[in-house]
C-alpha cells in the first residue's frame, strides 16, 4: 500500500525545525496510507511567526508590483488546473480519503475554484473593488479627489477556516496577496491538506511571497494561541457556523477588522415560463448539478428549489427529470462517503415523506436505487424554508405564484446568500429586487450556483476593498 | 369485529405467555412464530404499513423469519398514525422530539398493547433489576403518569413501582419541579431505618442531583441492597457524564456498590426495555463485561447506516429493534441510535450527532441550535 506523508501546516523555511509534532493522524481505510503531522503550536512561536511574516510583508510583499503578484496567483491557479500537475494528482489522492468526498467532487471543487482565479479574474476584481488597481502601489492622481490616493492593505491577515470545502482556503491566501498583506490561516480539521499545498505552489513560483504566508492547525478555541494572534493581526477573516465565530470575535480586539462569512443557505426558483418540455432536461441537468456540486455542503448549493405551478410541465414531471439526472450525475460524480448521522438522518427524513406520500398527501420522494445517494423530494410549500440535511437531499416546493416565496424566506433572512433564478418573463426584475431586500447576495442562474465570479461580492461584502486603508492627498497650497 | 378480537386476544395471551418464560427462555422458533403472526396482521390492519411494504415486495406470504420484517424509522411516528386499531386506543404517548421539539411522534396502545407492555416490565425487571427479590423503596426522579400521562417512562416507572416498591415508594417530579428535598428527606430516612431504596429515572436528573449534593457537600451510605436505574441520557438538561463517572457517583454520594447501578434504553417506539446485564451478572456470579440484553422476546440488529443491511458483531451501526410487545403498532422500529453487537448483547452509544462541520452551508443541527438559543 503507497504510503503519503503530508503535513498540515506551511510555515516559511527558517520555522520548519521549530515545528514539533504533536501528533500523526493516520487515514488508511482508502487505497493509500496517509499520515498527517499535526503540529504543535504555542504562544511564544505564534509571536515569533507572526512578527516574521509581517517583516517579510515590509521588506518584499509591500513593494511588488501587483501585476507581480497577479502574475504569481494566476501561475498558481494554472498549475492546480493542469491534471498533470504533481501537487493536484497528490490532493486528489488524499482530500477525497481524509474528507470522504469522491475524487470526481474534489476535483469539480478544484477546478471550479481555479478557473475563477485567473489573471483576468483577478485584475478585474481588483478594478471592481479599487477602481485602479495601481492604487495599491503608489499614490496615483484621483480626478474626483483632485488629489492622489493610494490604499494599504493589513500587515497581517489571520483567516480561521472551520470547514471541510476543499480549495476554499486558497481564496483567502490570493486575497491577502492582492493586498499586500503577509496572511496565516488555521485549516479546519475536517481538510487540512489543501492549504499547505497551495502555499507549496506558491513557493515554487515565488519563494519570497511564500515567505509572507502560513498554514498552521490547532485546536479551535484554543485562547492562549488564537488570543496572542488576533493581537497580532491587524484584519481577521472568520469562516464558520454562528457559535464557532461569535466565540472567536470575542477574541478579536477592537481596532482590529474583521470579516465574518457565517454558515449559509441557497435556494433556487423556476418559473412557469420556464417550465417547458423542450428546456426540462437541461433545466434539469443544471438543477442536479447544483444539488451535487461539493456534495451540497458548500453555503452556496440550494437547500430547496420552488417551481411555479401553471407552466406546460407540471412539478412532478420536473422533480422527476431532476432524479434523472441526479442518477446520472451520481455515475458521474459520485456521492461521497457520509457520517452515520448524516445517513440516519436522510434515511429517516425519506422514510416520513414516503409515509405523507402514501397517506395520500401532495407528496413524491424519489430517491436514489441504492444507499443515500440522493434524494429528491416534492411538495406544496408549506411556507416554511426547511433547512436540508445536504448531501444531495434537495427538497422542491410547488408554488403557485412565486410572489408567495419571500414571506416564507424572512425567517431565514440573514442566513440567504446564493439564489438560482429563472423565472423566464417579465417579473424577473421585481423578483430579483424583492430577494436583494430580503439579503440574498448572489442571483444567478440555475446549474451556476457553485460557480462564482471573482467579482462577487462574497456575502455582501467587499472583500478586498474593505481590508483596505487610504491614504489620501489633498494637497493644493504651494506650501 | 367480535372475531377479530378474539383472534388478536388470543395472540396476545401467547405472547404474554411467552414473556412469562422469563428472559433465559431460548426459544427461537416460537419467537420467529409469533412475530411473523404480529407482522401479519399489521400488515392488514395498518393500511400504510401495508403499502410500504408492498412497495417493498415484502409481505407475509413471501417470508419465513422475522430477520425479513421492514422496519420502520421512528421518524415515520411523527407524520402518522400507526395504530392496529384506532378505534381501541387507550393510551397515547409522545417522543421526546430530541431535535425538534414541535414535531414528537406519537405512539399508540391498546388495551391488549399495554398489558404486554406491562409483561415485559415486570419479567424484565424481575430479572435485570431486583434479580434478588428485593422489595424496596422506589423513588422515582420523573413525574407519576397522572401529571405526564403521554411520557412512557412515567408510565413504565409507575408499573415498577406497582409491582416491586414497599409502600412508601412515590415520584419526585411535581408540578413545582424536581423536589430534590423531598429525595435527601427520603434518603435520610432510608439510611436511619435501613430500608433499601431504588431511585430511578431520567439520567440528567441524578446528574442534577449530584451537583446538588456537591454543592452542599451532600453524602449518603444507603442501605445494602439499593440501586438506581437510570434511563434517556442527558439531552442537553445536565452536564453530560461518562458511564463509569456515573456509575462512581452513584458510589460516592449515594453509597451504592458500582454493581447496583443500572442504566436502561427505553424509547416510547418500543414497548419492552434493554437493561444492562451488570446487577444480573453479579447476582449469579458472573464476571462479564456490561451490556445491554436483549429479553428474549425482542431482536436489536445492527444495520450500516447507508444501505441499513446487518453489520458484523463488534462493527459500529444503527440499532434496529424488532420487539413482540409492540404488536399494537410497529415491531420492527428502525432507530437513530448507534450501537454495536458484543458477545454479550449490544452497546449503545446515544443517538447519532453532528459530528464535526463538515461544509460552510447551515446544517439542520445549528439551525435548531439557533432557535432554541432564540
Amino acid at each position: 500500500m503507497e504510503l503519503l506523508e503530508l503535513e498540515a501546516y506551511r510555515v516559511p523555511s527558517r520555522f520548519k525545525d521549530w515545528i514539533r509534532i504533536l501528533r500523526t493522524t493516520i487515514y488508511e481505510d482508502g487505497p493509500t496510507r496517509i499520515h498527517l503531522k499535526i503540529p504543535t503550536v504555542d504562544p511564544i512561536f505564534i509571536q515569533s511567526l507572526t512578527r516574521y511574516l509581517k517583516e517579510k510583508r515590509k521588506s518584499y510583499l509591500a513593494d511588488l508590483p501587483i501585476e507581480t503578484i497577479v502574475h504569481v496567483l494566476d501561475e498558481a491557479s494554472r498549475r492546480w488546473l493542469d491534471q498533470n500537475y504533481p501537487l493536484r494528482r497528490l490532493a486528489l489522492k488524499v482530500i477525497p480519503q481524509i474528507t470522504g468526498f469522491s475524487q470526481e467532487v474534489v476535483a469539480a471543487s478544484i477546478d471550479a475554484e481555479m478557473e475563477s482565479s485567473l489573471r483576468e479574474d483577478l485584475w478585474r476584481a481588483l478594478s471592481l473593488e479599487i477602481g485602479d488597481p495601481l492604487f495599491l502601489n503608489d499614490f496615483q492622481y484621483s480626478p474626483l479627489l483632485g488629489g492622489y490616493s493610494r490604499a494599504f492593505g493589513p500587515e497581517l491577515m489571520v483567516s480561521i477556516f472551520s470547514e471541510n470545502i476543499p480549495a476554499l482556503p486558497h481564496l483567502l491566501f490570493m486575497r491577502s496577496a492582492l493586498i499586500k498583506s503577509a496572511c496565516l490561516g488555521k485549516v479546519a480539521a475536517g481538510e487540512p491538506t489543501f492549504a499547505p499545498l497551495y502555499l507549496k505552489t506558491i513557493e515554487e513560483i515565488d519563494p519570497e511571497m511564500a515567505e509572507c504566508m502560513a498554514v498552521l492547525y490547532w485546536q479551535g478555541g484554543t485562547t492562549e494561541i488564537e488570543s496572542i494572534l488576533f493581537e497580532e493581526a491587524d484584519a481577521v477573516v472568520l469562516f464558520g457556523g454562528v457559535e464557532t465565530c461569535k466565540a472567536l470575535l470575542e477574541k478579536v480586539p477592537r481596532n482590529v477588522k474583521t470579516v465574518v462569512h457565517g454558515h449559509r443557505l441557497g435556494f433556487g426558483v423556476i418559473g412557469q415560463q420556464n417550465m417547458k418540455r423542450q428546456k426540462l432536461e437541461r433545466l434539469a441537468e443544471a438543477v442536479a448539478l447544483d444539488c451535487s456540486m461539493f456534495d451540497q455542503q458548500a453555503c452556496l448549493a440550494p437547500h430547496l428549489y420552488y417551481l411555479e405551478e401553471g407552466g406546460e410541465v407540471g412539478p412532478k414531471e420536473f422533480c422527476e427529470a431532476v432524479a434523472a439526472a441526479m442518477e446520472r450525475l451520481n455515475q458521474k460524480m459520485p456521492r461521497g462517503r457520509l457520517t452515520a448521522h448524516e445517513a440516519s438522518t436522510i434515511h429517516q427524513l425519506r422514510a416520513s415523506y414516503e409515509l405523507r406520500e402514501i397517506k395520500g398527501e401532495e407528496v413524491r420522494v424519489l430517491a436514489s436505487p441504492s444507499g443515500t445517494d440522493w434524494t429528491v423530494v416534492y411538495e406544496r410549500d408549506p411556507g416554511v424554508f426547511s433547512p436540508s440535511p445536504l448531501n444531495r437531499f434537495i427538497r422542491f416546493y410547488g408554488v403557485e405564484d412565486i410572489f408567495q416565496i419571500p414571506s416564507s424566506l424572512k425567517s431565514v433572512g440573514p442566513f440567504l446568500q446564493n439564489a438560482a433564478v429563472a423565472i423566464g418573463d417579465r417579473r424577473e426584475k421585481e423578483f430579483i429586487k424583492v430577494l436583494g431586500e430580503l439579503g440574498v447576495s448572489r442571483i444567478t442562474s440555475p446549474g451556476k450556483m457553485a460557480l462564482p465570479s471573482m467579482m462577487w461580492h462574497h456575502d455582501g461584502i467587499s472583500p478586498l476593498a474593505s481590508l483596505l486603508r487610504w491614504c489620501d492627498v489633498e494637497k493644493k497650497e504651494d506650501f | 369485529m367480535r372475531e377479530l378480537d378474539k383472534e388478536v386476544r388470543d395472540l396476545d395471551e401467547r405472547i404474554l405467555h411467552f414473556i412469562g418464560k422469563g428472559i433465559d427462555n431460548q426459544d427461537e422458533k416460537t419467537f420467529n412464530q409469533l412475530a411473523l403472526e404480529i407482522f401479519e396482521l399489521q400488515v392488514k390492519w395498518i393500511p400504510l404499513y401495508r403499502r410500504y411494504c408492498e412497495k417493498r415486495g415484502i409481505l407475509p406470504e413471501k417470508i419465513s423469519s422475522w430477520e425479513e420484517i421492514p422496519a420502520l424509522p421512528t421518524d415515520a411516528f411523527k407524520v402518522a398514525e400507526l395504530a392496529m386499531f384506532p378505534s381501541q386506543i387507550v393510551r397515547t404517548f409522545l417522543t421526546s422530539g430530541t431535535t425538534r421539539p414541535e414535531e414528537r411522534g406519537k405512539v399508540h396502545y391498546d388495551e391488549g398493547g399495554l398489558r404486554l407492555m406491562d409483561g415485559t416490565i415486570q419479567t424484565a425487571a424481575a430479572s435485570f433489576l431486583f434479580p434478588d427479590g428485593m422489595k424496596t423503596k422506589i423513588l422515582i426522579i420523573a413525574p407519576s403518569p397522572e401529571i405526564a400521562p403521554s411520557m412512557i417512562m412515567a408510565y413504565g416507572m409507575n408499573r415498577l413501582r406497582e409491582f416491586f416498591g414497599l409502600p412508601q415508594s412515590g415520584f419526585l417530579v411535581t408540578e413545582k419541579g424536581f423536589e430534590v428535598e423531598t429525595l435527601v428527606r427520603e434518603l435520610r430516612s432510608s439510611e436511619n431505618e435501613g430500608i433499601p431504596v431504588t431511585i430511578c429515572g431520567g439520567s440528567f436528573g441524578f446528574v442534577n442531583f449530584f451537583d446538588y449534593c456537591h454543592e452542599r457537600g451532600l453524602r449518603f451510605k444507603l442501605p445494602v441492597g439499593s440501586r438506581t436505574l437510570d434511563a434517556g441520557g442527558f439531552k442537553g438538561r445536565s452536564r453530560e457524564v461518562k458511564r463509569e463517572d456515573f456509575v462512581r457517583e452513584c458510589e460516592e454520594i449515594l453509597g451504592i456498590r458500582t454493581e447496583y447501578s443500572i442504566n436502561l434504553l427505553g424509547m416510547t417506539e418500543i414497548g419492552s426495555q434493554f437493561y444492562d446485564s451488570t446487577l444480573r451478572n453479579f447476582y449469579q456470579g458472573l464476571s462479564l463485561p456490561v451490556a445491554k440484553v436483549n429479553p428474549p422476546w425482542t431482536r436489536t440488529v445492527v444495520v450500516d447506516p447507508e444501505n441499513l443491511k446487518p453489520l458484523p458483531e463488534g462493527e459500529t451501526g444503527l440499532l434496529k429493534h424488532y420487539d413482540l410487545a409492540n404488536r399494537g403498532h410497529i415491531l420492527a422500529i428502525q432507530t437513530d441510535d448507534l450501537g454495536r453487537r458484543t458477545p454479550e448483547g449490544f452497546e449503545v452509544f446515544g443517538r447519532s450527532k453532528d459530528e464535526a462541520t463538515r461544509g460552510c452551508s447551515l446544517t439542520i443541527d445549528e439551525m435548531t441550535r439557533i432557535e432554541r438559543g432564540r
